[in-house]
């Protein structure tokens, strides 16, 4: 079974699953909730800009008493609702699984520390001469950087062999000025995952940033 | 002419989807990103210095935003001139309460689709594209007007 195949099988899952479900709710739904001869959901208004919501439900001066186990069709509809994320979440795990495997993924973090000398704007990164990602900062993802957080910044594959990773960092620099570095590391993969983290950081002594590439043996 | 989401009209792809992500510098030189917005109702414009109705629809994009920023309205102008320059010099004489950020590469634009000035995108909350506008005639205030409160009432 190819990947392509895989993905479509688990789609066709979670297609099968989300129709039984809204089914599910229809059923409990449907009894005496309206009376005989009227429709759930009144045909849209034609010729109407603005029908986008013409979708909801007819409000009918006749419209019935909710039905007295409303709790119960809540209840089943937020179960439904966390079945889906969960099949999601898992479809989501299964595709990067597919995408990148484990015999070949290589995943470049970011992270900072202190950042009193350097202010971040873009990353770029390249890997054997060619550019896989431009990353372009913004105050608040910044922030959340010097705060402790780590980004993954690519995820890919890579063949077995020696490699090379160079990384871009333009900013601001200790006194305010455009700031530019780079920081380049050659490795060798093998088979498995490969992770290497970038990490900018203060050098107190030299009143300066640093930019490290890290292999994550 | 507003397509919306409803209408069958396939004219323009994106309609009905999520907005693409992107991040652009604006001419403040800070760096913007659509997706910090979600939760907000976005009114995204593409406009050129050449252009020219799109002056009027900044300007009425800044007193919409002026009046329902509060509400959860905001707006982002990306500019696709090449001269960076004149950009800057029409957002001085046009100012506007609103990021206006930089696309000279154009590659925002490209995923987009832009294929006429002043191109409109109301986005909801929810991140989908809701109505394109892809003019600006006298008039047209008023119906930015009825989808983003339709939107805002989201």
């Amino acid at each position: 079974m190819n990947r392509s195949h895989k993905i479509w099988t688990a789609w066709l899952v979670v297609l099968a699953i989300t129709a039984m479900a809204v089914t599910h709710v229809a059923m409990a739904a449907a009894p005496d909730a309206l009376p005989p001869g009227t429709d759930a959901i009144a045909p849209a208004p034609a010729g109407d800009a603005g029908s986008a919501q013409s979708t909801e439900p007819a409000t009918d001066a006749q419209a019935p008493v909710a039905a007295p186990d409303t709790r119960a069709l809540d209840e089943d509809i937020q179960s439904i609702k966390k079945d889906v994320v969960d099949l999601n979440r898992d479809l989501f795990v299964l595709e990067e699984e597919l995408l990148f495997p484990a015999n070949t993924q290589v995943a470049v973090f970011l992270s900072m520390d202190v950042g009193e000398f350097f202010a971040l704007d873009t990353v770029e990164l390249r890997l054997d001469d060619k550019q896989v990602t431009k990353y372009l900062y913004t105050p608040r993802e910044a922030e959340a950087l010097l705060k402790g957080g780590v980004q993954r910044l690519y995820l890919g594959n890579l063949r077995v062999g020696n490699h090379e990773l160079v990384a871009l960092f333009t900013g601001k620099g200790p006194n305010g000025q455009d700031y530019s570095r780079g920081a380049q590391l050659r490795f060798e993969k093998a088979v498995g995952a490969k992770y290497l983290e970038l990490k900018i950081s203060d050098r107190q002594r030299k009143r300066q940033p640093e930019f490290q590439i890290k292999d994550w043996e | 002419m507003a397509w919306t989401a409803s209408a069958a009209d396939a004219a323009y792809r994106l309609l009905g989807k999520p907005a693409p992500d992107f991040a652009l510098r604006a001419t403040s030189g800070k760096n913007f990103r659509l997706s910090e917005y979600r939760g907000d109702v976005v009114a995204v414009t593409f406009w050129g210095s050449r252009c020219g109705t799109c002056g009027a629809q900044l300007s009425a994009l800044s007193r919409m935003v002026d009046t329902y920023q509060s509400a959860g309205l905001t707006a982002l102008a990306v500019n696709v001139d090449d001269d960076q320059a004149a950009a800057a010099s029409f957002a001085v004489a046009h100012p506007v309460s609103f990021p206006v950020l930089l696309d000279p590469a154009k590659t925002v634009a490209r995923q987009y689709r832009v294929d006429n000035l002043p191109m409109l995108l109301l986005i909801d909350r929810g991140g989908a594209i809701r109505y394109v506008y892809r003019n600006h005639r006298s008039g047209s205030d008023a119906q930015y007007l009825e989808q983003i409160r339709v939107l805002l009432d989201e």
